[in-house]
This record gives C-alpha cells, sequence and structure tokens, in this order.
C-alpha cells in the first residue's frame, strides 16, 4: 500500500468527493420542511416524538424453507433421475393422500450427504413437496451414489399438512447385472466406486426383512437418457 | 505500516423477543421446522426439548443443519450485509457470504424455549489502523484519487474478530 495516500471516510464511496461539506451535511440527518424526525410535541394525549425518516429498508418476505423444492440438484453432478412417489392412505382404502408433506434426501455419487462442514450451508438433494390430488409428488434429482455398509437408498419423511410426522422410512432400488445401480455405478461418468464392496439389499441392515420388496422401488430408463423411479408408499393417515 | 487482513464474526441471538420482523420470521419459521425435523430423532416422541432429544439421540445434533434451512431465505434477503453492525456513522457496512444457523435451546411443547443465534462471518477486510478505541477499515483497499477509502467501527458485544492474517 503506499504510504503517502490520505485516510478518508467511507463516506466518500457514495461518490461525495469534497471534505469538508461532509461534515456539515452527511454527519447528520439533513432537515427540510417535509422531514420533522425527531420533533417532539406534547398534547392532550401526552408526548410524542415523530419518529426519524430513514431509508426505507427491504422488508422481509415470507420465505419458505430451502427444501422446499422439486430440483434438489443444486450443484452436484450425476445421472438425471426423476422421481415419482405416491402416497396411499391405509386408512381410507389406499386413496391418494393428498396434501401430505414429503421430506426426501438422499447421498450424491460420492456418497457424501448436504451437512455442516465449516460454513457450508447448503442443502443438497434435501427436498419438500406436498402431494397433488392424486397423492403425487415429484423431484427431480440424480441417482443415488453408495457409502460402505449401505445399499444405494433414499431416505423419506411423510406428515400430514400440519407437520405432524406420519412415517419415516426409506426406498430401495432394484439389483442385478441389468439393473440401474449396476449400469451407472460402473458405466456413468463420475461414479467411481463401481460395485466392489457394495452393500447388497440382502445384506442391508434396514432393508434385509423387505422379503416382499415393498420398500423398493421401479426403476427405467438410461444413462443417456436419465433414469425415472415410481413408488408407492402406504401410510395411516 | 503494517496491514493485516481480518475477518469479524457477529453472533445474533434470535428468541421469542424477537423485535423486528425479520427475526421474527426466522423465529417462528426455524421453530416450525425444527418441530418438524425433530420428529425424526424422537419418533417416539418422548423428550420435548432440544437437549433431551440430544441426550437420548446423539444424531440430533444434525437439527441444527436440518433447522438451518428455514432461516436460509431470510439470510439471502440481507443481501450479504451482516444486520445491526454498524460504523461509526450508524450504517451497516460489513459485508458476509457465510453464516452458521445454531440451535442453543428449544423445545416442541414451548415455543418461547426457542433459542437460535446466527454466526456472520463477515468477508476479509483490511485493517489499516486503531485509532483509540476505533478501528480503521477498508473494505476492498478501493483508492480514489490517490485515497483510501475506509471505514470507522468500534466493536460492540457480540462481535469478534474471527482471523486475522497479516499481509503486508
Amino acid at each position: 500500500m503506499e504510504r503517502k495516500i490520505f485516510l478518508k471516510n467511507g463516506l466518500s464511496a457514495l461518490g461525495l468527493v469534497a471534505v469538508a461539506p461532509l461534515v456539515s451535511t452527511s454527519c447528520k440527518k439533513n432537515k427540510t420542511s417535509a422531514d420533522d424526525g425527531g420533533t417532539t410535541t406534547t398534547g392532550g394525549n401526552g408526548s410524542c416524538t415523530v419518529s426519524p425518516t430513514e431509508t426505507e429498508g427491504p422488508y422481509p418476505t415470507k420465505s419458505p424453507s430451502a427444501y422446499v423444492r422439486s430440483n434438489i440438484v443444486e450443484d452436484r453432478t450425476g445421472v438425471p433421475i426423476t422421481m415419482n412417489i405416491t402416497l396411499q392412505n391405509a386408512k381410507n382404502g389406499c386413496a391418494a393422500l393428498a396434501g401430505a408433506i414429503v421430506d426426501l434426501w438422499h447421498c450424491d455419487k460420492d456418497g457424501n450427504y448436504s451437512e455442516y462442514s465449516g460454513f457450508t450451508t447448503v442443502h443438497f438433494l434435501r427436498g419438500r413437496q406436498v402431494t397433488d390430488a392424486n397423492g403425487l409428488v415429484t423431484f427431480t434429482s440424480i441417482f443415488p451414489g453408495w457409502y460402505t455398509g449401505r445399499t444405494t437408498h433414499l431416505h423419506i419423511h411423510i406428515f400430514n399438512a400440519s407437520g405432524t410426522s406420519l412415517k419415516v422410512t426409506q426406498i430401495s432400488f432394484p439389483e442385478g447385472n441389468s439393473s440401474a445401480v449396476t449400469i451407472v455405478n460402473t458405466t456413468a461418468s463420475g461414479y467411481t466406486k463401481g460395485m466392489s464392496g457394495y452393500t447388497y439389499n440382502a445384506n442391508d441392515n434396514i432393508f434385509s426383512d423387505d422379503t416382499g420388496n415393498v420398500e423398493m422401488a421401479s426403476v427405467t430408463g438410461s444413462v443417456a437418457a436419465g433414469y425415472t423411479l415410481t413408488h408407492k408408499i402406504a401410510v395411516s393417515a | 505500516m503494517m496491514i493485516k487482513s481480518i475477518r469479524f464474526c457477529y453472533r445474533k441471538i434470535i428468541n421469542a423477543d424477537a423485535p423486528t420482523a425479520w427475526e421474527r420470521l426466522i423465529f417462528e419459521d426455524s421453530y416450525t421446522e425444527f418441530k418438524m425435523q425433530a420428529q425424526r430423532f424422537n419418533q417416539e416422541n418422548k423428550y420435548s426439548s432440544f437437549a433431551d432429544i440430544l441426550y437420548n439421540n446423539a444424531a440430533a445434533e444434525q437439527l441444527h443443519f436440518l433447522t438451518c434451512a428455514a432461516a436460509t431465505g431470510y439470510i439471502k434477503q440481507l443481501n450479504h450485509k451482516i444486520p445491526d453492525v454498524q460504523n461509526t456513522l450508524g450504517k451497516t457496512f460489513l459485508p458476509f457470504s457465510n453464516f452458521r444457523f445454531e440451535i442453543i435451546n428449544s423445545d416442541v411443547k414451548d415455543i418461547l424455549k426457542h433459542r437460535v443465534p446466527v454466526n456472520f462471518y463477515s468477508d476479509v477486510v483490511t485493517w489499516v489502523e486503531t485509532i483509540g478505541g476505533t478501528m480503521v477499515l477498508s473494505l476492498n483497499n478501493t483508492v480514489e484519487a490517490g485515497e483510501l477509502l475506509t471505514e470507522s467501527f468500534v466493536l460492540p458485544p457480540f462481535v469478534s474478530i474471527y482471523a486475522i492474517k497479516q499481509t503486508d
């Protein structure tokens, strides 16, 4: 830094060049006939002071949770997948459950979840949608990777419209040489783990008892065209 | 002249006394989100305080991060300027890009127990010198007509120097 430069008040950044006028105009509130801020009046109802006139700040506007979105990819890369999940009400003849809140989250292609890490405040691959009249929610995401000890899976938390938990569950993926899980992990760009060391559903501590494949989704598509996942979940609502 | 790059941290605690609309929105929405997310770590609904939920399920530590999503939209509305912290002219001036939301305390049955700080970490600014108790800072090292533009600043409560780096 040059030693010769003068240190100057930050207001200069506003385009006020001359130093002297700053003292008289900028360091105190401008008083005009229309600006009676600070004036104290005493009357029959006591004393009151007119509020000072300030630049209107940005008013806060109601902002939904960052989870509320259909596309949950953010900065993650991977094979596109569309997830269509339909809720049924077991207490109502398996009719579509409309108006329920569905939270979905899963790991990225490398097996990592979004979480606090240093200052990181991104919530990638986490989303929230409300079921439509057909009980359907749709999320646009990337095909999840896997991590040691778990098979490929999605996490789901279902709430009623007022936010009371109805079900915490997970969704598993079909397996086999021609399955999307195998094809994506062995051929798709960026999915570097392959299937070596993979935990299959039968050995997974969550899905090993799901012999009826109640928690298993249907997955169609290709690496080039992307995949579509379809799954139904029944809850008692 | 010894020049140092420094970053400030402002810890803004939001509780039931939240005086502004912005704080109120964060308070209420983060409480709603906390109640929703806490159910995952307290599925039998046995505990009501955050401390008890955490004590009985260490995974509930995630609630800091999970609840943060309710505040993100409001923090974006600040347009990267740390709230409340003013220069000696009474203007907010410190830019930030990073923040961290936490839960100090909460209770799924009592919103009045909800206390959530937002820690704002300022971007790097240049500490030029300190005159009396007033720090002279330069935000962008902008030089106009040979003059370095500066901000004057006195450390208020709940603001600390988070990081410091000698650059010259």
